[in-house]
């Protein structure tokens, strides 16, 4: 352990040293998150959500568009059927691990996109200023100003049906946070004197906006980016309900609730499982978040 | 309070929500249109019919003089017809639905506020007990699990479990009965919007409060020997919700959204119900319209809370 | 001698933090006499803010006074519930702090913040109250004082906030005034006035003034009697006179060496105490300054030093003393003030390295 004093003082008394060990930020930040048993609670079961999608990929008791000869509709849980039947008489086991692969795929997909544009424009904002900085705000608050789901919606149909554009309609309406950070990170990290000296350097700018600005921003971005996911999730999961996200018969969490509400006095599983999986599902990444941006962001204090 | 400086601000903040709802529109309205289908065209409509009623509703002109004549309207107050009701006059149903959705929304507001502030002072004042956990759990539950969830498992408890408490009046599936609903029919849609939006002003509040309790004038505060109850209300709460208020604007705003879910699922007849379906059935002017007002409102929420600022805190002035 | 009006007996005061537990204050008693100046010196860390606040009560967690008496007007004030313990507050002893700006509630008025302590604890009639606030402000020397009792601190000057705040403590005419570092935020001129201020009122209204400081000039200015503290402990009291000019502690007298002269010569090097405070949760055996102390000797390993009167009205925790010093150990003309350069005593097992062989173990060290 590294002390200040001179070392002429570490034998002088059988005392502690003075100061404490400095530790880096980023094994401070992992050894409190290690600490954080919700977090990893939350991280343990989101891997097997992952993996129960991958496996989806591959294999799943039945398929989950097929509507099975001679099976009743509206089956409870029972030894063919674990979740039980929809009411076409669709396997829900099936149907819902192939909403998991939905459901991650649209929340890390859009969380990537929100990523990618929220960086590039922040960056671009922050770094430049002026008029162009001007013209991005103005822009960034007019995007706060609608409703999100308005223009999740009106630009999803616009777009048209389909996995990619529902991650492109929803990033629509999340992404200006991300930029805003990314800007702010920017505007401050650009004061600093490191920047003075590489630019006095020759470096060129995009150098210095992805060699310097990006990596010491990195904590808050992830944390945002965590975040990103429930919303998109959750958005997904609202306009399947209402009829306006996934097409049929591809089964999202949010079209099986939606079927479901309609079945409820008949069968309530049908609506208790996609219920149960949404709610565990977006819980665990906003614990894993708030675990994420306890651990890691640096004004946080115990 | 109410300076020079404070007038021309309002002022600007008119002419920006002006221009915006302009720039809204018109992207909507040219967005909007092309959409594939109209909403006329069906199986015993077609042919020399639909181009008659085409006609009729200056569906055939290029979308920019439509949006020109809309526009040109709008400024009149008359923001056109329905093609899904023909005919049917939109500004008076807009207005209508405003009302219904404002009073839904109003009321979440109040909720979400009321519960959010409340919850999260406890919690602060009680940081790391069992009170502040459970209090943060619910706040995160709040916003993490699906507000349908939440209306299935009203509906279910209130229709099936407990008929009686509620006269029948809450049955299934649909719960609104009239234009304006009873506070019965109202209070379970409020509840489970304001509830949802309250997580985030529990959280907000919780920590606004942590950190203006750290502070030095509190320990002034204390100092002077002053009640705790004094203190926490007098000088923290007062310093917290400052932050609180920042977030008003995008409270609205999420409220808003919640709303366009909870009106679709519980079949109450307001704008976000009304939006769903036109915009299912091209008709086109009425989503627009929709927009249009929804951004007004949010342009006029931003503006109040902003100057909402300069009255909770002194150092802003504009 | 009149009975004092606040007698500090063995107070210990220790935080319970997840890394140990930190003995901030152990064993302090002294004592102050009514309308009495008295001033408590040292460096950051060294217990005095921690010693002030117990006397209030305003240690919060993980801190807890763990030990002693805290006698004021006859009352132990650890014994006091809250109640009482309020009510002493901001009525009989005040406290102020050291940053006016944060001290201050930004959305509530001045006047406002200054009335708040009387209408709180009722010894001023209210019919009084407003008329007071303006008196007061005037008392304290801040201009047009009508019109500033309506303003937020952020409309006042750094100066004339310590005055308002000096104001806000005055208001319900204390026995006693504990000022923590009021003029360490300050610009030294502005910080002259505010020390010629709590003098003035010092003898206007015959308050006792405790003030904290790290700064010896401070106190030169303002006090009558000092109080030095090292890492949580007494180590030497006594009147300004003999503190400054016969100090005899060898920390005293190493602060006071410390003190940059203008009249020093050009190329004399900037003195200084070499090392740094001990840890507060891991404290080393016998006398706490030995690790720094030029002058010790074998019994400051093992045996911590009492404090006792080595003259008249002056007290000091030492096995030497600077009396002995300069006698025996030519602290009169010394140059290496190096712990144990006098007295030629280090502890058992260790080599004095010569310069060569500091440094290599510096690089050694830092290399881990």
């Amino acid at each position: 352990m590294a002390t200040i004093a001179t070392p002429v003082f570490e034998q002088e008394y059988a005392g502690g040293t003075v100061a404490r060990a400095q530790v880096g930020l980023w094994r401070d930040g992992f050894r409190r998150l290690r600490r954080n048993r919700l977090a990893l609670a939350a991280l343990v079961y989101l891997i097997l959500l992952f993996l129960v999608a991958i496996v989806a990929i591959f294999w799943t008791p039945y398929n989950p568009a097929t509507i099975l000869p001679n099976t009743l509709t509206y089956l409870g849980p029972s030894a063919g059927h674990p979740l039980g039947t929809d009411d076409l008489g669709r396997d829900l086991l099936s149907r819902m691990m192939q909403g998991a692969q939905i459901s991650l795929i649209v929340g890390l997909g859009t969380s990537l996109v929100v990523l990618t544009i929220g960086v590039v424009v922040g960056l671009i904002a922050g770094y430049f200023r002026g008029w162009v900085d001007t013209v991005i705000s103005v822009f960034i608050n007019i995007f706060y100003g609608i409703p999100g789901i308005l223009v999740a919606i009106v630009l999803y149909l616009v777009l048209g049906r389909g996995l990619g554009n529902i991650m492109l309609a929803i990033s629509a309406t999340v992404w200006m946070d991300m930029a805003r950070l990314v800007r702010g990170q920017a505007f401050s990290i650009r004061e600093r004197e490191f920047i003075e000296a590489a630019r006095a350097s020759g470096a060129k700018s995009g150098k210095i906006l992805f060699g310097h600005i990006l990596p010491n921003s990195l904590g808050p971005i992830i944390v945002q980016a965590t975040f990103v996911i429930p919303i998109a999730i959750l958005t997904e999961a609202f306009l399947s309900y209402l009829g306006l996200g996934i097409p049929s018969p591809l089964a999202s969490w949010g079209s099986i609730a939606s079927e479901g509400y309609a079945a409820l006095p008949l069968e309530p599983y049908m609506m208790l499982w996609p219920a149960i999986a949404l709610s565990v599902t977006l819980l665990a990444f906003n614990f894993l978040g708030d675990g994420l941006r306890d651990a890691f962001d640096p004004r946080q204090r115990r | 309070m109410l300076t020079r400086g404070t007038l021309i601000y309002i002022a600007q903040r008119l002419a920006l929500i002006v221009f915006t709802l302009i720039a809204v529109s018109f992207l909507v309205f040219v967005t909007v249109h092309t959409l594939p289908g109209n909403a006329f065209e069906s199986d015993r409509v077609h042919g020399r019919a639909l181009q008659l009623l085409l006609h009729e509703y200056g569906l055939d002109q290029p979308v920019l003089v439509q949006y020109w004549n809309f526009l040109l309207n709008a400024l009149h107050g008359n923001l056109g017809v329905s093609f899904q009701i023909r005919g049917l006059p939109i500004t008076p149903l807009v207005m209508r639905e405003l009302s219904v959705s404002a009073e839904l929304g109003g009321t979440a507001l109040l909720i979400t506020i009321g519960l959010g502030t409340t919850f999260g002072v406890i919690a602060a004042m009680r940081q790391n007990s069992w009170v502040d956990y459970t209090l943060t759990s619910i706040a995160v539950v709040g916003y993490s699990v699906p507000s349908f969830v939440f209306a299935g498992l009203g509906v279910l408890i209130f229709s099936y479990f407990l008929p009686s408490v509620t006269n029948g009046v809450i049955s299934y599936p649909a719960i609104w009965t009239g234009t304006y609903g009873t506070l019965v029919e109202l209070s379970l849609p409020a509840i489970i919007l304001g509830f949802y939006t309250s997580g985030q002003v529990t959280r907000i509040t919780r920590a606004a409060m942590l950190e203006v309790l750290q502070q030095d004038y509190i320990r002034t505060a204390r100092a002077k020997g002053l009640k705790t109850r004094v203190v926490t209300i007098r000088h923290a709460l007062r310093n917290a919700l400052i932050p609180v208020i920042s977030i008003l604007g995008p409270l609205v705003i999420s409220i808003i959204t919640g709303s366009v879910i909870i009106e679709n699922i519980f079949g109450i007849p307001g704008l976000g119900k009304e939006f769903v379906e036109s915009i299912l059935a091209a008709d086109y002017n009425v989503t627009v319209a929709v927009f249009t007002v929804y951004a007004l409102l949010i342009g006029i929420a931003n503006l109040i809370v902003d100057l909402l600022y300069t009255v909770v805190d002194p150092r802003i002035r504009y | 001698m009149t009975d004092p009006i606040l007698d500090v007996r063995n107070l210990s005061t220790h935080f319970f933090t997840d890394d140990g537990e930190v003995k901030a204050v152990r064993g302090v008693s002294f004592h102050v006499q009514p309308g009495e100046t008295v001033g408590i010196v040292g460096e950051s860390g060294c217990g005095k803010s921690v010693t002030a606040m117990s006397v209030l009560g305003l240690v919060q967690r993980p801190g807890k006074v763990v030990n002693g008496e805290i006698m004021f007007k006859g009352r132990d004030l650890l014994k006091l519930n809250k109640e009482e313990l309020r009510n002493i507050r901001g009525r009989d002893i005040a406290m102020i702090f050291q940053d006016p700006l944060s001290s201050m509630n930004p959305v509530l008025r001045v006047g406002y913040q200054i009335e708040e302590a009387m209408h709180a604890h009722n010894k001023i009639a209210d019919a009084q109250i407003d008329a007071r606030t303006i008196d007061l402000l005037k008392q304290v020397r801040v201009s047009d004082p009508e019109r500033r009792v309506k303003d937020y601190p952020h409309q006042f000057s750094g100066g004339m906030r310590q005055r308002a705040m000096i104001a806000m403590g005055l208001s319900n005419k204390p026995d006693l005034l504990i000022a923590d570092e009021p003029t360490t935020a300050l610009d030294v001129t502005v910080q002259a006035q505010i020390l010629e201020l709590l003098r003035d009122l010092n003898e206007q209204t015959g308050a006792a003034i405790v003030l904290i400081t790290h700064n010896l000039g401070v106190v030169a200015g303002l006090c009558k009697r000092v109080i030095v503290m090292y890492a949580g402990e007494i180590v030497e009291e006594g009147t300004v006179e003999q503190i400054f000019e016969s100090p005899q502690h060898p920390y005293t007298w190493s602060l006071l060496r410390s003190v940059p002269r203008i009249d020093a010569s050009r190329r004399a090097r900037l003195l200084s105490i070499e090392g740094l405070p001990p840890d507060l949760i891991d404290l080393p055996a016998g006398c706490k300054f030995n690790p720094r102390c030029p002058f010790r000797i074998e019994r400051c390993f093992s045996e911590a030093p009492l404090i006792e009167q080595v003259a008249p009205m002056q007290l000091a925790a030492c096995w030497v003393t600077m009396e002995k010093a300069y006698a025996e150990m030519g602290a009169g003309d010394i140059t290496d003030t190096s712990p144990g350069a006098a007295s030629g005593v280090h502890p058992k097992g260790r080599q004095v390295l010569p310069e060569a062989e500091v440094t290599a173990t510096v690089a050694e060290s830092v290399g881990d």
